[in-house]
């Protein structure tokens, strides 16, 4: 069943009469982040990409584990479990397809993040598909990749003409199609088409991953890594980077918190333990392990790149690095 | 025994402390729960992440076997921020305790083969569960050799322990340190020297190593000289951790993570890893 939307405004202020709604929101001349909206007006659909991505909305960027208490003879640990319905509107297929690569992590090997799937569960994503890609783009590198790609998403929306086209990809997403059906029509028409000159760019994944097998030592990294400044600002806009670390905050003796915090790898103390030992000490090393944790170890483990394509590291690197050419020419 | 939330540690109280040396100390845990102190257990090799509240977590093995497990007990040594807080807890005080995380030394592979135990510095906190479990499984094992190296006659851990396992059957104890003095009548040298000079027979036996990474490096490459092949070495790797789950993701050597897919490792699984320990 395909459905249509002809009045998007009048859905979104519905829904969010009923949910917590997330959009892109303009807050300077330059800057489009993701914030909370109290009316389809805030949305701003003029931005291909936000600045940041859509990421902190389910995982924070920090947010507190647990309370500590300590009484006299004892310490009480508070957890906080009170989320709220979430919708996220107006994400890009690539920031979505970043949280199902983000499923797979935060549920591997036994141990499932409660802290994450709290929010992901209780979140729909409403995304809309991509027109003109930016020069940074390349999302249609990726096996599951492309400006129209549903993955991550539970209703992905394209404009054509003045309609919004619908693909219902979840049962969350059926589930608001049917609470708020009087907002979306029925069509058996095939409407849908593929404009091809909005395809941006494509790597070749499969002949870089053959080419990083063999490339630990490559003499190649000695000097690919020199104009990156390790600031770590890759790490921060990327939809997929979910390293973080752990850390205390003492208000004073009876009360702190622990903290789960975004980290990055392009960080010396990262890896840096007790006692100055680091194995990752060379800012080269650094480099490299990030390359190699999106584009070999990650497809070792999981069969696809930890890279959703969005182009920010490329179009926020300070340097001017473009992890596109960094991986094309990997010796 | 994980709660649902993979991140909130059990309570536990510190119930005896020991001095080791200047600067390792040896602590007692006791889990406020009755349940847990009945049902929590691990496998020798196997660690811990302990939480001084209000300071943060780190990680520790556990220093006794499953086979002695009334008190979980761990040996520090004083060399960070975390570190130095415990070394100033006192009996009674409260810390949590998430865990048991990663592999063990696989015993049950071990067969009847001869061990021998090669630990550096801290290392030996997590050979001793080892060692004490081999002891407490003795019908399965051949000989054990224990060598242990420290850096000074000052820094050697576990003094009663040691004369325990010099007392028994079968056992063969060899202790060194990089400096010696006056008194020290035990051999000097680092360990992969001493190693040589022993030519422990490679034949039927197990070589089990932990100790610090630069340690570890030239032991295997000692134990290669002496005709151990790398099946039969195990050692642990040891990297930096925050979360023990395999997801906060900076102990990855390679495409493995330390954490769940070690601490571990036969020399044969280290020759394919990346050079980055």
């Amino acid at each position: 069943m395909q459905y249509t939307i002809n009045n998007l405004k009048v859905l979104i202020d519905e829904l969010i009469k009923n949910y917590l709604v997330y959009s892109p929101k303009r807050v300077n001349k330059t800057t489009t982040l993701y914030g909370s909206i109290a009316s389809f007006s805030e949305y701003d659909s003029e931005v291909l990409l936000t600045n940041t991505t859509a990421k902190g909305l389910i995982y924070s960027q920090s947010e507190r584990l647990f309370d500590i208490k300590k009484r006299a003879d004892a310490v009480g640990l508070i957890e906080e479990d009170m989320v709220k319905k979430t919708i996220i509107f107006g994400c890009r297929p690539c920031d979505a397809r970043g949280f199902s690569l983000l499923d797979t992590l935060f549920d591997w090997d036994n141990y499932r993040d409660e802290y994450y799937f709290r929010k992901r569960d209780n979140t729909a994503v409403i995304s809309i598909s991509c027109g003109q890609p930016e020069t940074t783009c390349f999302c249609t590198s990726f096996k599951d990749g492309g400006p129209d790609s549903t993955v991550g998403s539970d209703l992905l929306l394209t404009l054509i003409k003045d309609i919004y086209l619908v693909d219902v990809v979840t049962d969350k997403g059926k589930k608001i199609v049917e609470d708020y059906q009087s907002y979306f029509y029925q069509t058996t028409e095939d409407i849908a088409e593929k404009n091809e000159n909005r395809m941006p760019e494509k790597i070749n994944m499969g002949v870089i991953k053959q080419r990083l097998d063999d490339s630990f030592e490559s003499p190649y990294w000695d000097t690919v890594h020199l104009p990156c400044l390790k600031c770590g600002v890759c790490t921060f806009v990327c939809p997929t980077c979910y390293c973080f670390d752990i850390t205390e905050k003492e208000f004073d003796y009876t009360c702190g918190e622990r903290n789960r915090t975004w980290d990055t790898c392009m960080s010396e103390i990262f890896t840096r333990m007790a006692g100055g030992a680091n194995p990752r000490l060379d800012p080269k090393r650094r480099f490299r392990q990030r390359m190699m944790h999106k584009f070999k170890y990650h497809v070792d483990n999981f069969n696809e790149e930890l890279c959703t394509g969005c182009g920010r590291c490329i179009k926020y690197c300070p340097a001017g690095v473009d992890v596109r050419k960094v991986l094309e020419e990997v010796k | 025994m994980q709660n649902t939330n993979i991140y909130l540690p059990h309570i536990a109280k510190v119930v005896e402390i020991k001095e080791e040396t200047q600067d390792v100390k040896s602590f007692r845990f006791e889990f406020v729960e009755l349940k847990l102190r009945e049902n929590f257990t691990w496998k020798a090799g196997q660690f811990l992440i302990l939480s001084i509240f209000g300071v943060g977590e780190a990680v520790f093995t556990f220093a006794n076997p499953q086979t002695r497990k009334e008190f979980v007990e761990c040996s520090i040594r004083k060399v960070g921020l975390v570190t130095e807080a415990i070394h100033e807890l006192e009996v009674g005080d409260t810390v949590g305790i998430r865990g048991p995380y990663g592999n063990w030394f696989p015993f049950e592979e071990f067969g009847s083969k001869n061990l021998l135990f090669v630990a550096g510095g801290i290392g030996i906190a997590a050979l001793r569960s080892s060692i004490e479990y081999s002891m407490d499984t003795r019908n399965d094992y051949g000989k054990i050799t224990i060598l242990y190296g420290a850096r000074s006659p000052m820094d050697i851990c576990y003094k009663d322990k040691i004369v325990e396992w010099q007392n028994s059957d079968n056992v063969e104890v060899a202790l060194t340190v990089d400096r010696g003095n006056d008194e020290w009548k035990h051999r000097v040298g680092l360990i992969p020297t001493i190693l040589k000079e022993m030519n422990p027979a490679a034949e039927n036996t197990v070589a089990i190593i932990c100790g610090p990474p630069i340690m570890i490096k030239f032991t295997l490459k000692a134990l290669s000289e002496l005709g151990f092949t790398n099946d039969n070495i195990v050692t642990t790797l040891e990297m930096k951790m925050k979360c023990g789950l395999g997801k906060c993701g900076r102990c990855n050597i390679g495409n493995i993570y330390v954490c769940k897919d070690g601490p571990v490792f036969s020399y044969e699984q280290i020759e394919g890893l990346p050079d980055e320990y």
